[in-house]
């Protein structure tokens, strides 16, 4: 995807980052715990549930729809990968299967959408929401199951080379999904159903099949998710999770997606997770009570949408000049 | 009393971030005349009514309303003057009742009361006036595009509108309501009222206005009494340059093998039976009026729209046809009516655009697209900033030009063409009808569905007419003239055509 080197395009491309960089510049100047290395990889790897939910989110916003089930499935993940854990499985084959598992929850919201036709991704993903939580408290019976093997662990709580694995799965994640969304066809296809879904159709694009996997991947990310928190509680808790559909869905918009589709980027969702994460982090260092931490995320969630907004005017300005002057 | 101007714009500049979109128009509009105001896309029609209308202010010139000059500052202020614009996307509340729309923001109401009787009996009224014949309580969902069209020139008259600007009203229609609203326009006309008509059907100049006025580039070229200006004439103003070849000669074809046939189409309601052949490098043209089938016939071929029977014959093999995927997999290619809602992906780059329907490895090879789609954009004159720039920002025809160019690069041949030069200016329209001459010339088969008559008959070998979902009839070109469609397409007898 070729851009021109406008104003508006630099704007877009940046202004997440542009916002994360001034704000850490702040914190930095309010608490002098706040810039050390280990503050910030704390911050990093307080983040990764939330960036690794959203990199599902992004790809199910790109086409212009929206997964509210993802919290849900992440406790639902939770829960499974410790029974299985507790009934002996191995790690190395408990996590395959758990992803595996939020692939098939996902996959269900796609075709329950593109199958049953449901007017909107809204309900099919509005009903997984409660499936889903209901299922992971019926099969804990309400109550967290901890004590974990080390093996499974190391993927929340672990290091390597001094960095936690968290954030180790989030960046390799981040590449991952970067090089589907600009380099492969089928991640183009994602960017055509947004942006024009009727068009994306009369060109031969399978939508359907393609919206079903957008959801299983969303619905896998959960599951990826569920790995590391389980990991780093030690513990497999049936309410893990509770509101995150949310919290992911602000790091897309934060970071430049768009709700009308066709729009949004990786590097902006791993930047609209790690505001949050500073904001959070920031503000405890500051001791600022948690429910006015709460205030201060929704302000700055509806703030950073409407800084959007303000970009898109000029760069609708700017478009408008140049087709003008294209006569 | 001689005809006095009811408007005036005198000596209009206006520049977009530096970018002159008038230098220089003129325009005046009499008392009770219709004016046709032509020119091509970006010629500064729009913005030199978007100044008569108070929406954009100009940087220089002068506004003068019945010799006296006014500064129109707001939409509001045109209105209250008496000019209303109706524009080309209309702007109605689609829920609300034909009759709510017409007294929208001015409902007749007693202590607070809306009096519904008394908007259903003048919406009734106006609408009649028009010449039209709808319920007032209707929603305007249910409307055809027409029909909401006289709604939106009804409110002007429930404003006490004096001028109404009307930007391309008959481009989203058909024959038949084209005449319906050529009709309201004549009774404007006879009310008193003025009318500014911009259009890109210039048969249309000559059905009804008075006087025309051709811009191009930003400046008035002509004026004249529409009696004393040519066709000829008016195209060489209009693109600054004799147009000889505006339908260019066909090579005759040679090929004689089908490429398509479909055998007995029926879905439920839209089209019936429909049995229907194109052979390699043949232009077969599909006319009928609005509500005929041809669209949904066209995308039922397509496999975008479920049918109930018929099958297809690709090179005489049957080819199992269920989805635009199917589709495409046997080099089929649509190009729909609706190029905005159903043709492009607005904001994605030209080359993004044309490589949608193209053979799909699982990466991305964006030397090779750039390649290609430079080619494209070349061959097909298709006038953009490079193959990055978004297709939204393009031109009406060189947006059509790069669907067009999606199909070329995917390899099709057998092309279903559904509407288009609809809203294309002239210039671009005749480099469209080359394309499809090149197809045909290249061995493809095309169908090509238009509610121009004039397209259908310069383009097509053969015309097949559609009349309420059933073939009525099938003409050579050559024998076909715009009364023998018309007879079919509106249900007269093929035996009276084929005398």
């Amino acid at each position: 995807m070729g851009e021109h080197v406008t104003l508006p395009g630099i704007l877009r491309r940046f202004g997440p980052l542009a916002g994360l960089v001034l704000m850490c510049a702040a914190l930095g100047a309010a608490s002098e715990h706040f810039l050390t290395v280990d503050n910030l990889l704390n911050v990093f790897r307080q983040s990764s549930v939330n960036a690794l939910l959203g990199l599902g989110q992004l790809v199910v916003i790109v086409t212009a729809g929206i997964d509210l089930s993802v919290g849900s499935i992440l406790g639902l993940c939770c829960v499974l990968a410790a029974l299985l854990l507790k009934a002996g499985v191995p790690a190395w084959l408990a996590i395959p299967a758990v992803l595996a598992a939020g692939a098939l929850l996902g996959a269900v919201n796609g075709v329950l959408l593109t199958r049953l036709r449901l007017p909107h991704p809204f309900i099919p993903t509005l009903g997984m929401m409660n499936v889903a939580r209901g299922l992971a408290l019926v099969v804990s019976g309400g109550f967290p199951i901890s004590e974990l093997p080390g093996g499974f662990r190391f993927w929340g709580a672990g290091e390597v080379a001094g960095i936690p694995m968290p954030v180790v799965v989030v960046v390799f994640c981040c590449v991952v999904f970067h090089l589907f969304l600009t380099r492969t066809t089928v991640g183009r296809d994602v960017y055509a159903i947004g942006g024009n879904r009727q068009a994306a159709r009369l060109s031969g694009i399978p939508v359907e099949r393609r919206l079903n996997l957008v959801y299983a991947i969303s619905g896998a990310m959960a599951a990826a998710g569920a790995v590391v928190l389980a990991g780093r509680m030690n513990s497999g808790f049936p309410l893990a999770g509770v509101g995150a559909e949310l919290d992911s869905i602000a790091a897309v918009v934060i970071g430049g997606g768009s709700f009308f589709g066709g729009s949004g980027t990786v590097q902006g969702t791993l930047v609209g997770a790690l505001i949050m994460g500073v904001l959070r982090n920031g503000l405890n260092l500051l001791n600022v009570s948690p429910y006015w931490q709460t205030v201060v995320i929704g302000a700055v969630i509806v703030a950073a949408v409407w800084v959007d907004v303000l970009r898109q005017r000029a760069a609708a300005g700017a478009a408008a000049n140049k087709k003008a002057a294209a006569k | 009393m001689k005809p006095e101007a009811l408007l005036r714009l005198v000596d209009v500049r206006k520049s977009f971030g530096g970018v002159p979109a008038l230098a220089g128009a003129e325009l005046e509009v009499r008392r009770g005349e219709v004016h046709a105001l032509v020119g091509e896309n970006g010629a500064g029609k729009s913005t030199l009514m978007n100044i008569a209308a108070g929406v954009v202010r100009p940087d220089a010139g002068a506004v003068i309303w019945e010799g006296r000059e006014v500064a129109l500052r707001t939409p509001r202020e045109a209105q209250e003057l008496g000019i209303a614009f109706v524009h080309q996307e209309l702007a109605l509340a689609p829920q609300l009742s034909a009759g709510e729309n017409i007294f929208l923001g001015r409902h007749p109401s007693r202590g607070g009361w809306v009096r519904w009787k008394e908007i259903d009996r003048r919406a009734r009224e106006l609408v009649e006036e028009l010449g039209g014949d709808i319920d007032p309580r209707h929603p305007v969902a249910e409307l055809s595009i027409g029909e909401r069209q006289l709604v939106e020139i009804a409110r002007a008259l429930a404003f006490d509108a004096r001028l109404i600007i009307m930007d391309e009203p008959t481009a989203p229609l058909e024959m038949r309501e084209s005449a319906r609203l050529l009709e309201a326009v004549a009774r404007l006309r006879e009310r008193g009222v003025s009318v500014i008509y911009i259009t890109h059907r210039l048969k249309e100049v000559y059905q009804g206005p008075d006087r025309v006025t051709v811009m191009r580039d930003g400046r008035t070229v002509a004026t004249a009494a529409v009696r004393e200006m040519p066709r000829e004439e008016l195209v060489r103003h209009m693109v600054g340059r004799a147009v000889t070849e505006y339908f260019p000669a066909r090579a005759p074809r040679r090929d004689t093998r089908e490429a398509l046939r479909l055998e007995k189409f029926t879905d439920h309601g839209s089209f019936r039976d429909v049995s229907l052949r194109v052979g390699r490098g043949e232009v077969v043209g599909l006319a009928g009026l609005a509500g005929a089938g041809r669209t949904e016939l066209l995308e039922a071929v397509f496999g975008a729209r479920a049918r109930r029977a018929g099958r297809v014959y690709i090179h005489g093999q049957e080819a199992r046809i269920r989805t635009p995927e199917d589709a495409v997999r046997h080099g089929i290619a649509l190009v729909p009516d609706d190029r905005k809602h159903k043709g492009l992906i607005p904001g994605a780059p030209v080359r993004w655009n044309m490589m949608l329907a193209s053979a799909r490895r699982l990466l991305i090879d964006s030397a090779h697209e750039e390649k290609a789609a430079r080619h494209m954009a070349e061959e097909l004159r298709i006038r953009a900033a490079g193959t990055a720039q978004p297709v939204a920002q393009l031109s009406g025809g060189n947006q059509q030009k790069v669907v067009l160019a999606r199909w070329l690069l995917a390899g099709a041949e057998v092309f279903l063409l559904d509407e288009p030069t609809r809203g294309v200016d002239v210039g671009a329209k005749a480099e469209i009808y080359e394309i499809i001459h090149g197809l045909a010339a290249r061995g493809a088969a095309v169908l090509l569905a238009s509610s121009e008559l004039e397209e259908i008959l310069h383009l097509a070998d053969r015309v097949v007419v559609m009349h309420r979902g059933r073939i009525a009839g099938e003409l050579p070109a050559c024998q076909a003239g715009e009364e023998r469609i018309m007879h079919l397409a509106t249900g007269g007898k093929q035996s009276w055509a084929s005398m």
